[in-house]
């Protein structure tokens, strides 16, 4: 049993580290709200992030991709949080996981992988869950769901390439029952939903759906490295096939672990940075490390930072060894875990850092705007917490017919 | 990464389920500490354990153990705890010092009883002036010829009743700065001059003793490590009595949350929603905890820094103590109406934060030690 990163992991991790850094160094968040660069990378700085292989990281190679397992996935997502990467780069790993586990073309993927295509993953407006997706894997009953229905016939919109393949073979089975309610009228697919990380992506797909769309400005959004946009018109449709419950329950893992793997990079420096600050900041002829209160504090955030590593691997190594509903049940846990405890890290770094973490100049407030961000994209601790309740710790009578 | 058995694991795993499900019945049955007759059942109970091969796995074979990775400390204890076993000796942290300082002379006396369960040891550290300031302590050892002569007072000295040996640490060079001159010696505790007296805790358990030493004669022979390389010994000691797994922990709190989920599943004890999503984060808390113990596990060999121990116990003690306010909270009334058990497991996990160091000083090792932040 070996349970660190191989030194391969290793190595990886210390270049994505050097290419954060260097993405990180070109973003300014200037004066004030006014003035702050976006959270979207200029075309260099995307291919340069291209050129890594980033985008083609989660992909299997016929569909353009490397084929990398969810743990190299992990070890790159905790440096783009480490770093507070403000490129959507999270979201074009989730979107293109989504994508290949609903079997999109292979070309289309490749377009991702390649950099040339800039997508985002479509979340519910309340940020819990994928958007018109089956509930199976996330969704509690009654969390706000669209769809599943068939795709609307946007006809002309259709690119030559993608979306050709007729008819479209999915939406011809109802999965679970849930279609005869959930059919939006032509035009309200859209509404309710969110295109999540999506500064300069170029479109977002509700798979349920098969319809690609473009999206409208950004909408405001507490973490200024990522942007959140409204869909626009439908861009096109896509030839998708409805994955089953184990293959979606996959997907939720991988999502919610790259999720834990960017809170525990941010919870992470924010730590460093407050240890650093402790360090060299003098009160009572002191520096205030060498205070018993700071330092527990500082050794509880710690403590966290590390429990929540073991759960961002096991969470990752789950996706890849273990079932879909099983690796789900982890990555729940994982995910809940690393959003209570970078949230509470990362409010302990500002308390560190005194009047200056409340600055807009100090880094602090990325760290935690980031982090209470992630801890809500999929679910906070309260929802998966809800979810772990109802299928294990309901009375009999009840559990029977709730799971 | 890999958090899953490899095949010899897997066969060890078995081997250890199919062994309980064969032998358990025996034993499994009124240990504790709360009585003569339930202290003999549970020393019954260690040398089964010890026969049967799954005592101090992870030392090496020469001296009893079976030379196993340390993460197969962690199956013994989930499997003992998935079984509702008792649990295992908490020895491995005496056999660490013993096996990795002492003479091959005093490890070859020493070990078979220690290991096989035959002879119970007793760790005497702490003292009424000396607990978390454990380095201030002023129990002596006096060199005189090829021999030491012990005098002072430990106090919390868990086992001390029923042991035959102690490994204590005295103060040997009274001159030399105070970390440095402390020595660990192997004490028989049926000498001359050695007296305890029983302490009787909160919640009934009679586990604990205060020990007197009074001119109490100890070969020279049976000290550890060289003169002065007590406080080191000690240190090395604490990161494996500070893991979760060696002292039989984690495993338990698995179980707690499983007979809680039967319990609300069967209607037993009926919690509202507030409650539920309370007993699901107590869960998702434990999980955690026991993958951090199998990574910590996996990744623990000679040279790990002992600091690792103060965040993995001040891990469980968070988790501990919140799992026991949720459990609590479900037991409602029957917390304080009826059996003493459900009380005396709460007032347990808040010992959980000052056994071994307490939860104060296992953050200021983090801190200090972990992080560099400065002393004061």
């Amino acid at each position: 049993m070996q349970i660190e990163l191989t030194s391969e992991q290793r190595a990886f991790s210390d270049s994505c580290a050097r290419l954060a850094a260097d993405l990180a160094a070109g973003w300014h968040r200037g004066r004030g709200p006014g003035d702050i660069d976006p959270p979207a990378p200029d075309e260099k700085a995307w291919a340069r992030i291209a050129d890594a292989g980033w985008l083609a990281l989660g992909l299997r190679e016929e569909n353009g991709g490397i084929g990398a397992t969810a743990v190299d996935l992990a070890v790159l997502v905790e440096q783009l949080g480490y770093h507070a990467v403000a490129a959507p780069i999270v979201g074009t790993l989730m979107a293109a996981q989504q994508l290949q586990t609903w079997q999109a073309p292979a070309e289309l993927l490749a377009d991702i992988a390649a950099g040339t295509l800039r997508i985002a993953p479509v979340l519910t407006a309340d940020l819990r869950s994928f958007a018109a997706v089956e509930p199976a894997w996330l969704l509690r009953q009654d969390t706000p769901n669209v769809g599943p229905a068939t795709p609307p016939n946007l006809g002309p919109t259709a690119p030559p390439n993608h979306g050709e393949t007729a008819p479209p073979n999915h939406g011809e089975t109802t999965p679970h029952g849930h279609g005869q309610t959930g059919r939006p009228a032509r035009g309200t697919a859209e509404a309710g939903v969110l295109a999540w990380d999506a500064a300069g992506a170029a479109m977002a797909v509700l798979p349920a759906l098969g319809t690609a769309y473009l999206l409208a400005d950004a909408t405001g959004f507490a973490d200024v490295t990522r942007a959140v946009r409204p869909l626009g018109e439908p861009a096109m449709t896509i030839d998708l096939t409805i994955p089953g419950d184990d293959a979606l329950a996959g997907l939720g893992a991988f999502a919610l672990s790259l999720l834990t793997a960017d809170l525990l990079g941010t919870m992470q420096a924010a730590l460093d940075s407050a240890v650093e600050h402790a360090k060299v900041r003098s009160q009572f002829g002191a520096h205030i490390g060498s205070f018993q209160a700071v330092q527990q504090l500082l050794a509880d955030s710690h403590v966290l930072v590390e429990a929540t590593r073991s759960a961002t691997y096991y969470s990752a190594w789950a996706v890849d060894a273990l079932p879909g509903a099983q690796a789900l049940r982890a990555a729940r846990a994982a995910k809940a875990f690393a959003s209570r405890s970078a949230v509470e890290v990362c409010e302990h770094a500002i308390q560190v850092f005194g009047g200056i973490g409340m600055t807009w100049e100090a880094p602090a407030h990325v760290w935690l705007r980031r982090a209470q961000a992630d801890r809500l994209a999929l679910g906070d601790e309260h929802f998966h917490y809800a979810a772990i309740a109802a299928a294990e710790f309901a009375a009999a009578s009840t559990s029977k017919s709730g799971s | 990464m890999d958090f899953a058995d490899d095949p010899a694991a897997a066969e060890f795993r078995a081997g250890l389920r199919s062994w309980l499900s064969e032998h358990l019945a025996e034993y499994a049955h009124g240990t504790g500490y709360e009585s003569a007759e339930a202290v003999e059942r549970t020393h019954k109970w260690h040398k089964a354990l010890a026969q049967a091969g799954y005592v101090a796995v992870s030392l090496p074979a020469e001296y009893g153990g079976r030379g196993l990775p340390d993460s197969y400390e962690g199956i013994v204890n989930q499997e003992l705890a998935a079984a509702e076993a008792p649990p295992s000796p908490p020895i491995g942290h005496i056999a660490h010092a013993v096996v990795d300082f002492a003479s091959d002379e005093l490890k070859t006396r020493v070990l078979p009883g220690l290991l096989g369960c035959t002879q119970v040891w007793c760790q005497g550290f702490s003292e009424p002036g000396a607990g978390s300031d454990l380095a201030s302590l002023t129990t002596t050892a006096t060199a005189d010829g090829d021999r030491f002569v012990v005098n002072g007072q430990k106090i919390w000295t868990s086992g001390a009743m029923w042991s035959r040996w102690c490994l204590l640490m005295a103060r040997t060079e009274p001159d030399l700065p105070r970390h440095r001159g402390i020595s660990m010696l192997v004490v028989d505790m049926e000498s001359s001059g050695v007296d305890r007296r029983e302490i009787t805790l909160a919640s009934g358990s009679r586990e604990f003793a205060e020990v007197f030493f009074d001119n109490v004669s100890v070969p020279a022979a049976n000290l550890v490590g060289e003169r002065g390389q007590g406080w080191q010994i000690a240190m090395h000691m604490l990161a494996y009595e500070r893991g979760p797994a060696d002292m039989g922990w984690v495993g338990r709190l698995g179980q707690v949350i499983a007979t809680a989920r039967e319990a609300v599943s069967s209607g037993q004890l009926t919690a509202d929603e507030a409650l539920r999503q309370r007993l699901a984060a107590a869960a998702v808390d434990v999980e955690v905890l026991q993958w951090h113990v199998a990574r910590s596990l996996a990744n623990r060999g000679p040279g790990s820094r002992s600091e690792a121990g103060s965040v993995d116990k001040l891990l469980t003690i968070r988790i501990e103590q919140n799992l026991y306010h949720v459990v609590n909270d479900l037991a409602a009334a029957s917390f304080v109406v009826g059996p003493p058990t459900t009380f005396a497991n709460y007032l347990w996990s808040r010992a959980q934060s000052i056994y071994g160091g307490t939860q104060q000083i296992q953050r200021q090792i983090v801190a200090q030690r972990i992080l560099g932040l400065p002393r004061d």
